[in-house]
Order: C-alpha cells, then sequence, then structure tokens
C-alpha cells in the first residue's frame, strides 16, 4: 500500500459556520495505480491532491503514507518525504522563469544534494527521453504550452518518485498536446509509477485505471 | 547549488535593473559617505592613542575658585613641577612642557620651526622614538636640539644631521644648538606637533630664568605618568597639602575677596586629565570637560545615512518579493526547506551589498583627497587601519547585510506554499512596516536639514555679527624677524605712512582672530583695586590703536605722543570700567605691583576681542614702549583692498627679504577661528543632501511598485471618470503623509538639540519656527516631486492600456 486516506475532514470557518472542502474521505492507493479524480470546479479535487501531496494540511482524520503517519510528522519529516516520493505537475507548468530547461530540471537534485556528475547524467538522461535536449538552454518563455508542461513532468519525474500529482496537467493545452502529455502519462505508469491525476476531461480520465468522483468535498462514487 | 544561486541572482537582478541599479547606486553612496566620514570620526578618536604609557600619561589642571566662580587652568608656575615630584608620592615621571615659533638658521637657510622645550622625561612618558644620534635621551643636554626626520630633510637635506650646529634667535642673540638626534616624524594623529624639541631650560629668559623661582608666574601646561599603583583619583586627594603650601598668598587673596571654597572645603585643587582626553579638551574655555560631541555627532551621520540606505533596500526588496512570488512556491514544492530559500535570498542581498560597498570604497577612495581638503583633516584610511579596526568594520558589514538582507529573506522564506504559488500575498498589515521605515528615515533627513539651516544661520551670523571694530580693512600681520621687533616696526611704519592706500598703522601684543601664523593668547591679570580683587585681560598696545581698528572711544582720550606720561596710562572697555565700579571711570587710579600709580584716561566701547561664545570680558590697553609687540595692525582704504594687501606685503619682503609674509584681513582671522562650526556645518550639510536624496531615492522606488500595483485600480477609475489630477492626489496622498508625519516627530526633536548646541554661544540666533518649517517644506516639496515623476505619467495613461494587462 502506497497511501492512505482515512476519514480526512479539511474546512474552513466562515461567519462561524464550517464550510467543508473535503467532507470524510477515504481512499487506499496501491503502487502502480493509475488515479484521476473528477468533478466540478470547486469540488475539492485541487484540496485533494495538496493533501495527499502534503503541501496543505487538514484538520481531522489520518493518512498514512507508506505506513508512516503523516497527519503527526514534523513539518521537517513531511517535507523530507514528499520531496523523496513525490512529483507534482501543475496546470500553469509553474517552471522557475529565471532558470533554462536545463537548471528547471535540475532544480529537485539541487534540493536533494545530488552529486554534480550524477546530476549531469540525470538530467541528461531526462532531456534525452524526452527528446528535448535542443532546447536545454532556452527560457521557459520560449517554449510552447506543451513543451512547457513536458518540463514540468520531466522535472516531476528527475528524482524518482514513487507518485506523481499532476493537477490538470493539460488544462492549458491544445488537443493534440494534451493527448500526448496523457500518452506520456500512460507510458509512465506501466514503468512503475504510481499516478494521481485531477481533471475535468472524461477523455483524459480515461487513461487512469480508477476514476474518484468528487461532489462538494465528498466523494459520491468509486 | 551555490551556483544555482549565483545564476538565477544575476538573471533576477538584471531583469529589474532599474532597482538594482537604484539599489547600487543609493547603497555605494551610503557606504562611500560611511567611510569617509567613520574614518574621519575614528581618526579623530584615535588622537594620542599611539603613546605606549597612554593610560597612566596626564595632564595637570587646577580649579580655582575665586569670588565670581571656579576657574581652570592648565598653566603652572616653573618650580611647580619638581616640587610635585618631590612632595607628592605617585609621580613617575613628569615634564613641563611649552611652545613656540623662533626662528632657526643654518648657514644661509632660516626657518621658522614649531618648537617644543621640555624635560629629559618627556621621551619616557611619551613614545617619540629616537631614530638617529642619541638613543638614551635626546634632551639630556642642555644646548642640543632633537629634530624630526623631515625638520632634518628640511635643514640638511640628505648631509647627517647628528652632530651639526644651528642658531636659534633668542634674547635678541643668536644661540648656538648642536643636533643630538633624530627622531621619527610625529603621527598624524598626535596632539603634540612639532618639527624640533629642546631642553625646557633652553627657553627664554623672559620665560624661563626671570620665572625660575616664581610661584606666581603661570605659564606652561606640564604632564606627568603616574606610578602603576597610584592612582588618579588618589593623587588629586594627595595634593591637597601641596596646594595649601605652595599656593597660600593666592588662597588668602581669593579668601578675602569671598571666594566660596569647592565641596571639598578647598580653595585650590589640582586634577589629573587623562592624555587620551587631551584632543577632546579646551582650557581656553575655562573647563576641563571632555568634549567628544564632534567625531560621535559624525559617526551618528554616518550610521544614519547608512540606515536610509538599507531601509531603501529593505523596503524595495520586499515589495520586489512579491513579484517573485510563484518561484518561492515552486521552489517549496521542490524540496526547498525555508533555511535554503533565506540563503538563497540572503545571498542576493550579500551579492547587492558586496557591490555596493566596493563601489563605496572605490568612490571614497577617489573622493579622499578633496575630503581632505574640505575638512581640513589629514584623516586616512592607511592612518586607522589596525586589525581592530578592520574586524569591526567587517563585523558591521555583515551586520548590516544580515539585517537589511535578512529581513526581507526571512519574510520571504516563511511564506505559505500554496498561496505563494497562487501569487498572493496575506495583507494584513503588510505596509507598516515599510511605513514606520520611511517615515523613520524622513524623520531623520528633516533632522539633519533642520540643523544644518540652524548651524548655517549661526554660522552666519557670527561672521557677519558687528563684533564692534573695523574688521574688513584691517590687515594684522605677525612681526616674526631675527631683527628687533621695535625697529622693525618702527621701518615698517616709515615705508608705509604716506603710501596711497594706507590709513594708519599701529601695533599690539596680541592679534584679533586666528592669523595665519595660526597662534593665538590670552594674558589674564589680577591686581587690588580698593580692596578687591580686580581681573582683566590685557594688551600692549602701540598709539593709534582704538582708532585704526575703529574701535570707538566712548570717554577720555587715546594715548597720544603728547602725553609723555601715558606709558602709566591705561584705556581700558566699558566691562573694565564696570569692574572697577566707579562713577567716573577716568578717575581710577590704581597700584601695580605695590609701587606704580596707574591712570584710567579713556574708555572704549565694548567689543568682541574674543570669540562668540564668550560674553565681552574686561580689558585693559597698556602703552608700555618697551614691551615687545607681536603683530602690526595696519587700516587701508576701503577701496582697492587687495592692491593695498599687495603692497603691504611688497614692503614687508624688501623690509624681511628672509621670512614669510603672513598678514592677513581680519575678517579671514574672524573666519579661521569659526573653523570648528565650519566643518560641522559642512559635514550635516552634506549628511543631510544625502539623506534627503537616499530617502528620496527610496520612495521613488516605492512609488514606481506601488504604481505598478495599481494600473488596474487606476485605469478602473479613470474609466468611470476620475480626472488626472484626482488620480494624482491619490498616489501621492499616501506617501505625502509620511513626510508630514516624519515632519510632525522631527521637529520637537530638532527644537531641542539645536536649542541645546546654541546654549554653547553667548551670541546666538534666536530660533524661529520657520527654520523647521523650512526643513520641513524642503524635505516635502522634494518628496513631491520625486513621486510626481511616477504618478503623473500612471494617472496619464490610456486606461485601456493599463485594463488589458488583466
Amino acid at each position: 500500500m502506497l497511501l492512505e486516506l482515512n476519514h480526512i475532514f479539511k474546512w474552513v470557518s466562515q461567519g462561524g459556520s464550517r464550510v467543508f472542502l473535503l467532507k470524510d474521505i477515504n481512499l487506499q492507493v496501491e503502487e502502480g495505480e493509475f488515479i484521476s479524480i473528477m468533478g466540478p470546479s470547486g469540488s475539492g479535487k485541487s484540496t485533494l491532491l495538496n493533501v495527499i501531496g502534503m503541501l496543505d494540511g487538514f484538520q481531522e482524520g489520518e493518512y498514512n503514507f507508506l505506513d508512516e503517519s503523516v497527519h503527526s510528522m514534523k513539518e521537517k519529516n513531511r517535507s523530507q518525504l514528499y520531496k523523496e516520493y513525490i512529483g507534482f505537475v501543475f496546470q500553469a507548468y509553474h517552471l522557475i522563469d529565471e532558470l533554462t530547461v536545463y537548471e528547471n530540471i535540475e532544480t529537485p537534485l539541487l534540493y536533494k544534494n545530488v552529486k554534480s556528475a550524477e546530476r549531469k547524467a540525470l538530467v541528461a538522461d531526462m532531456l534525452d527521453r524526452f527528446n528535448i535536449v535542443g532546447k536545454k538552454d532556452l527560457f521557459p518563455s520560449q517554449l510552447s504550452g506543451g513543451q512547457q508542461q513536458l518540463v514540468g513532468i520531466a522535472r516531476a519525474l528527475i528524482a524518482k518518485p514513487k507518485l506523481i500529482l499532476a493537477d490538470e496537467p493539460t488544462g492549458n493545452l491544445n488537443s493534440k498536446q494534451s493527448e500526448e502529455i496523457m500518452q506520456l502519462f500512460k507510458e509512465l505508469n506501466q514503468e512503475g509509477v504510481t499516478i494521481i491525476q485531477a481533471t475535468h476531461s472524461e477523455l483524459n480520465a480515461a487513461y487512469g485505471s480508477r476514476t474518484i468522483h468528487l461532489l462538494d468535498g465528498g466523494r459520491n462514487n468509486i | 547549488m551555490i551556483l544555482n544561486y549565483f545564476k538565477i541572482a544575476l538573471r533576477n537582478l538584471w531583469k529589474d535593473r532599474t532597482f538594482t541599479f537604484l539599489n547600487v547606486i543609493g547603497l555605494s553612496t551610503a557606504f562611500c559617505a560611511a567611510f569617509l566620514l567613520g574614518m574621519f570620526a575614528i581618526f579623530g578618536l584615535s588622537f594620542d592613542k599611539f603613546h605606549k604609557n597612554i593610560g597612566s600619561i596626564y595632564e595637570i589642571y587646577t580649579s580655582s575658585q575665586t569670588a565670581k566662580g571656579t576657574e581652570i587652568s592648565n598653566a603652572n608656575p616653573i618650580p611647580f613641577a619638581e616640587a610635585l615630584r618631590e612632595e607628592v608620592p605617585g609621580v613617575k615621571k613628569i615634564t613641563r612642557v611649552a611652545n613656540g615659533g623662533p626662528l632657526v638658521s643654518f648657514g644661509e637657510k632660516t626657518l621658522k620651526l614649531d618648537i617644543l622645550w621640555a624635560d629629559p622625561d618627556f621621551f619616557d612618558i611619551f613614545s617619540f622614538p629616537v631614530v638617529g644620534g642619541s638613543k638614551i635621551n635626546p634632551l639630556q643636554n642642555k644646548s642640543s636640539i632633537a629634530i624630526t626626520r623631515k625638520t632634518a630633510q628640511k635643514i640638511f637635506g640628505e648631509m647627517n644631521a647628528v652632530g651639526q650646529t644651528v642658531t636659534m634667535r633668542r634674547d635678541n642673540e643668536d644661540v648656538p644648538f648642536v643636533v643630538s638626534a633624530v627622531i621619527e616624524d610625529i603621527p598624524e594623529a598626535s596632539s603634540f606637533q612639532f618639527d624640533a624639541i629642546l631642553n625646557f631650560t633652553d627657553l627664554p629668559a623672559s620665560f624661563y630664568a626671570t620665572n625660575k623661582d616664581r610661584w606666581d608666574a603661570h605659564n606652561h601646561p606640564v604632564y606627568l605618568q603616574l606610578d602603576a599603583e597610584t592612582s588618579a583619583a588618589k593623587f588629586e586627594k594627595a595634593t591637597t597639602a601641596f596646594s595649601n603650601l605652595h599656593f597660600a598668598d593666592d588662597i588668602a587673596t581669593t579668601k578675602r575677596d569671598g571666594a566660596k571654597p569647592n565641596s571639598d572645603g578647598e580653595y585650590r585643587q589640582i586634577h589629573l586629565l587623562p592624555f587620551e582626553d587631551i584632543s577632546f579638551t579646551d582650557f581656553n574655555s575655562n573647563s576641563s570637560k571632555v568634549n567628544k560631541t564632534l567625531p560621535y555627532l559624525i559617526l551618528g551621520i554616518a550610521f544614519l545615512i547608512l540606515f536610509i540606505a538599507s531601509v531603501n533596500f529593505i523596503n524595495m526588496s520586499i515589495a520586489k518579493g512579491s513579484q517573485r512570488l510563484r518561484e518561492i512556491g515552486m521552489r517549496k514544492t521542490l524540496g526547498a526547506s525555508k533555511g535554503q530559500l533565506f540563503f538563497q535570498f540572503w545571498g542576493e542581498s550579500i551579492f547587492v551589498f558586496s557591490i555596493s560597498v566596493l563601489f563605496g570604497g572605490l568612490l571614497a577612495l577617489l573622493l579622499l583627497d578633496k575630503f581632505q581638503t574640505l575638512f581640513e583633516t589629514k584623516a586616512s584610511f592607511a592612518l586607522i587601519a589596525s586589525p581592530d579596526i578592520v574586524l569591526w568594520l567587517l563585523l558591521s558589514l555583515l551586520l548590516i547585510t544580515l539585517i537589511a538582507g535578512g529581513y526581507p529573506a526571512l519574510l520571504m522564506s516563511k511564506l505559505d506554499t500554496l498561496l505563494a504559488l497562487k501569487g498572493k500575498l496575506q495583507h494584513t498589515g503588510k505596509n507598516n512596516v515599510r511605513d514606520v521605515l520611511m517615515v523613520v528615515q524622513f524623520c531623520i533627513a528633516i533632522l539633519l536639514i533642520s540643523g544644518t539651516l540652524v548651524l548655517w544661520s549661526q554660522l552666519d551670523f557670527m561672521r557677519t555679527k558687528d563684533l564692534g571694530f573695523n574688521k574688513e580693512q584691517v590687515i594684522t600681520l605677525p612681526l616674526n624677524t631675527k631683527k628687533d621687533r621695535a625697529q622693525l616696526l618702527q621701518l615698517l611704519r616709515n615705508a608705509l605712512e604716506g603710501k596711497p592706500g594706507i590709513i594708519s598703522v599701529t601695533a599690539a601684543d596680541n592679534n584679533l582672530g586666528l592669523g595665519k601664523d595660526g597662534r593665538s593668547s590670552t594674558t589674564v591679570m589680577g591686581f587690588d583695586y580698593k580692596g578687591r580683587e580686580v581681573r582683566t585681560n590685557l594688551l600692549n598696545v602701540d598709539y593709534d590703536y582704538p582708532k585704526t581698528l575703529d574701535i570707538e572711544l566712548v570717554q577720555g582720550r587715546a594715548f597720544d605722543k603728547q602725553y609723555a606720561s601715558d606709558s602709566l596710562s591705561i584705556v581700558i572697555n566699558e566691562a573694565m570700567a564696570k569692574e572697577f565700579g566707579e562713577k567716573d571711570p577716568l578717575s581710577v587710579r590704581f597700584l601695580l605691583n605695590d609701587s606704580i600709580q596707574y591712570s584710567v584716561i579713556g574708555v572704549v566701547k565694548d567689543y568682541n576681542f574674543q570669540g562668540l561664545n564668550k560674553t565681552i570680558e574686561p580689558i585693559s590697553y597698556f602703552m608700555n614702549p618697551s614691551s615687545p609687540k607681536y603683530y602690526a595692525y595696519i587700516k587701508v582704504a576701503p577701496n582697492n583692498l587687495s592692491q593695498s594687501y599687495d603692497r603691504v606685503k611688497e614692503v614687508w619682503n624688501t623690509l624681511e627679504p628672509d621670512t614669510e609674509f603672513l598678514g592677513s584681513f581680519l575678517d579671514e582671522n574672524i573666519d579661521r577661528t569659526l573653523k570648528d562650526e565650519r566643518k560641522m556645518t559642512t559635514m550635516i550639510s552634506a549628511g543631510s543632501i544625502l539623506a534627503i536624496i537616499l530617502s528620496c531615492i527610496g520612495l521613488f522606488a516605492i512609488s514606481l511598485l506601488v504604481v505598478n500595483q495599481k494600473r488596474k485600480e487606476i485605469g478602473i477609475r479613470k474609466v468611470v471618470g476620475a480626472s488626472t489630477s484626482t488620480i494624482t492626489v491619490l498616489l501621492s496622498k499616501q506617501f505625502l503623509k509620511l513626510v508630514v508625519f516624519a515632519f510632525l516627530i522631527a521637529t520637537p526633536l530638532s527644537w531641542y538639540l539645536t536649542t541645546q548646541w546654541l546654549q554653547n554661544y553667548a551670541y546666538h540666533i534666536d530660533l524661529s519656527i520657520w527654520i523647521f518649517l523650512a526643513a520641513g517644506g524642503i524635505a516635502f516639496v522634494i518628496a513631491l516631486a520625486t513621486i510626481s515623476v511616477r504618478t503623473i505619467q500612471a494617472a496619464l495613461q490610456n486606461p485601456v492600456d493599463s485594463l488589458k494587462t488583466e
């Protein structure tokens, strides 16, 4: 078991009453799964992904990741954990504008204190694999959206995570680019990487092995 | 990792060129100013620290009770030092010191040297290393002279100086002196500055021999080194019996006149002033107070300027930070820890600071010469560069970058990951810190501007005040000569009289103000008049003194060649007339030295013969033809002043071709006495100009950012009908509010400080609210002009352009 959510509640107080962002979420994810989370805007897809990614906290419930209880963990250890095992892909790519393609992909390795020579080899592999060697010295603003997202995925993969969290990874792309990206995810999944994606699109959700529907913070369908 | 930080720092700085540029300019200027001012202050504070015995060396001064209060003096009688050594335990070494500027000749060469006369202990107490000749003690023998390396070079060139004989003019004869030693050149940061040093007993007879056994002629300072086990306080206490024994006559007189004893019940007390404080004390102003205001004030200004520049940096970094939120968020999701982010941003700050320190340092080096001339200082970086100072400098630089660079870095590294990713900033109270910092900035600027204005007015007041004599048309001329002074004066008089442009010539034994020879002295005499002691300043004058100086006679007459008895007459000023307390001052007769009767023949109107920090004291003119007159006074016609000056110079050069002409107009002499005030005014002016410029750079940058953030708001307001002017007002208001607030805080503080300072002057300007309003006004107008550049531009923009950006 990769991770397990038990009775997760997350809310904000608004005028004395609680507005639930997540309400009694239970989820088990095995290694090698490809899960799609679907639901309308505001249903809590992104919040759920952020909770799984440990970027966001929750008020009630239990979260175990690789048999470690995340909810009782200190900030520092949590950060250690997600640095090690989780990669993020965002709708708006979130590349660092001031860094080149090469440097963007390299950054997670820097924070993991990987040695220079090894870093070079890893980044070169990644560039090769995604066919973007020729673009390694360009800045994000010089790339198309699809290419930027490719770099985003490359960056998420460079640290060899067990889990990739993708928040509407194709939301800003046209259908052709979109299909390429989804194909890539599928290949990655076949290589053993666990993927959880949030999406609006039934088409994209179909790439996954399991779909979860969210409505107003709670699961209404499995 | 570091390379990655460095790269991203460079790219970021380049992307925000405007801000980087503003920051580097502001910080460089601030560092340059701080380096120069700091150097100046440290140089001032490092005076006399090079003496190895510095902790145990003291100058002796005496506080004596008189009917008018306590008088402070560092002048002692000739037998004093030796008696103190023998009678009071604790003296390790002791020396008398006198200085003067006699002419010294070697072959054809004649030079005016600054000479010190001292006892042999001098070289044991003070650290002036001997580099050639008698290493043991150069002052051991009478008729020997020790000269500095520089002086040796000047007199003898490449020749070996030791063993050579020079002659010195003394008591109207040429006396030979053998060079016994060459000493290392005197450090710049030394209170003693001299070219040569002689044995104290080699002083002219009028100074030494005639006073050899007298306890009532005070004419030189005494320095001593205490035993290791004797404390200054203990020593002072132990001297009371000594004072009561040797100054019994003085004490009896002062008691009779109604003086009150001091808190210890004594009438006369010997004190020790630590030698390291000598350069901050002015015994001429009747005070032993150690006044380190100037160096600390200057350090303060240096600090304030650095503060202002650092505030700019902080404010800009925080404001810029909001544009880097996504990067911060992204780095956090990629696994960056708070520490790593902090170091990244702090690193960028250190980078900017390092560049600025480098530029500032270079700029300071380039400006060093100008700075030295402007402030008449010998301070330089080489002089103050000791390991201690360098360490302190590095530490303070590190501390400044830690605070100024670390604070924004800390704020940014603490941001919430998700909010940062979404580009949102918590809005609660985010501008408070910025506003407070800006208010403090403008407080400093307004404080310095109003200080400058007050100093300017006071300086101007002192320069232009009618001192009661004609300072524009009178040239004073120090009569440095190897000839007989009286004779030279007569020659001068003959040569000048009747020449066009020359109105009259006179002489006196003292100068007014500070001449080019840089000497000033005060002679005060006390005598008994009708059973009480009267004190007066003394001036030996020649005929026509009041006439030449346009000093108004209010009663009686001045000295006149027709009256043979005038050598027993005196002319006094109104303050002296009051001192006598007679209804008709012309009726005053009094005895001097128990036998000679003097009578008052005239009263002149009070005039400021001393600095404006003092009220007008009593002064009496004597007309003793045999007493030496050291200064000639020449009144010239009001037109063609410089031509007349040249004429006097020409005459001098024909009469005295070997000695330099040092004549100067009295107004220049007065100006010279205001050197400290002028220096302080220039420093504070420079400081305030820098302060306001730096504050405005900060204001400009912040207004740029705020206007950028409000582009959309401005667009919407224009669309719904706001005019250009209302938008300009809207944008400017929030900044001008800060300036007004700063004005309200700074003014009372400034009022208090300047009032305190003006108390130092018996004659000073009255503070008016207008000075402070002007200071506030200047700051306001400059601030307004600064922000208007951007706000008007923004207000004029087509709203469609600004709305399109969303």
